[in-house]
């Protein structure tokens, strides 16, 4: 099923995920913190960048930002219900998502969103860009927010993230 | 972001994380705590009000979702519901991409619906050949009666398949269960 002319490194019958599997998402995060504490959560998710995403950061590190970009395009066109624009910028690659898919979903299903799921989205592109190459910034949280790479060295501000209230 | 998309694959990846962190015992109880009890919240709710009614309303919609190519078939009588897979699109996902992490993925499914059966008042007859193929049948746990015999109860039996038998042989094979644990014999 893999499709080397496809950024994404699976591919599903389907053209977009099922949505209710946000409520998986949104649940093993609570599990693993409740478990054992932020920071094994953090670890967590600091491993599936490195290992479970090694495949699009191996395309990211051979194929730099327009990979970068190709890959968040393909990634937002297959989850269902989001708004979001992939921009290639000077320097680095903007991802405004103006409706997140995962925190739509979630407040329609009237689900009980962990405070800290937008979190998620720093500590695996953080660790994600670092295997790359580059670096990463999120701005934003609750709903909306703007993620960033740049090449690594550049010199971007820490990230600043809303909780989901 | 964690995406839907390829959900099967991090979550499949997740159990073997969470059995490095703390073994078999830890994968179960993520099964019960995240998946049956938060995630699927709805489909309890469902079947513990609805019954069998609450399972076809569950299914029904679900499966649509994720194989509208109808790789499945349900079965519903007024004294058990049965679900053939024939082509799980969860399982099926896995296997055509090329990822295996975890030792038996499929036991997820029991270890999320056994313990919701279990709450609901229900038992399950079950086998997966670890191929995308698999059947369930639900009873109320004060029925006796044993699973069906291949093509008893539906002329879309998984089991009448001519891939049903893995080349090894190995069928993992549940019978009243409502545990990953209570997986009786494998062949």
């Amino acid at each position: 099923m893999n499709d080397p002319g496809s950024p994404l490194p699976y591919r599903d019958t389907k053209p977009h995920g099922a949505a209710d599997f946000y409520f998986a998402i949104n649940a093993t995060f609570r599990f693993i913190e409740g478990k054992f504490g932020r920071e094994r959560w953090i670890a967590y998710l600091r491993d599936l960048g490195r290992r479970y995403f090694e495949p699009v950061n191996a395309r990211w590190r051979a194929g730099g930002l327009a990979e970068v970009a190709a890959y968040w395009r393909a990634f937002f066109a297959a989850e269902p219900g989001g708004e979001v624009e992939v921009r290639e910028e000077a320097g680095g690659v903007r991802i405004d998502v103006r409706r997140c898919p995962a925190i739509a979903h979630l407040r329609q299903a009237g689900r009980d969103i962990v405070p800290f799921f937008c979190e998620h989205c720093h500590h695996l592109g953080v660790a994600r860009a670092a295997a790359s190459g580059f670096v990463f910034r999120l701005e934003g949280g609750n709903g909306s927010c703007v993620h960033r790479y740049e090449p690594a060295g550049a010199d971007l501000p820490p990230s600043v993230i809303r909780e989901v209230r | 972001m964690l995406g839907c998309y390829d959900f099967c694959a991090h979550y499949e990846w997740t159990f073997q994380w969470l059995h490095e962190q703390g073994g078999p015992a830890l994968v179960r109880q993520y099964w019960a705590e995240a998946i049956s009890r938060e995630s699927q919240f709805h489909a309890r709710e469902l079947i513990r009000a609805d019954g069998f009614e609450g399972m076809s309303k569950y299914w029904g919609a679900t499966l649509l979702e994720e194989s509208p190519d109808a790789g499945y078939h349900i079965t519903s009588t007024p004294r058990l519901f049965r679900i053939d897979m024939l082509d799980c699109p969860s399982k099926g996902f896995l296997i055509r991409n090329g990822l295996e992490q975890y030792g038996d993925y499929c036991d997820h499914c029991i270890g999320w619906i056994g313990p919701m059966m279990k709450e609901a008042g229900f038992v399950i007859d079950h086998e997966h050949n670890h191929g995308g193929q698999c059947w369930w049948e639900m009873r109320r746990s004060d029925d006796a009666t044993p699973p069906s015999s291949p093509g008893g109860l539906s002329a879309h039996d998984v089991r009448n398949l001519p891939g049903w038998l893995p080349e090894n042989g190995k069928l993992d094979r549940y019978r009243r269960a409502v545990d990953p644990d209570d997986k009786a014999e494998e062949g």
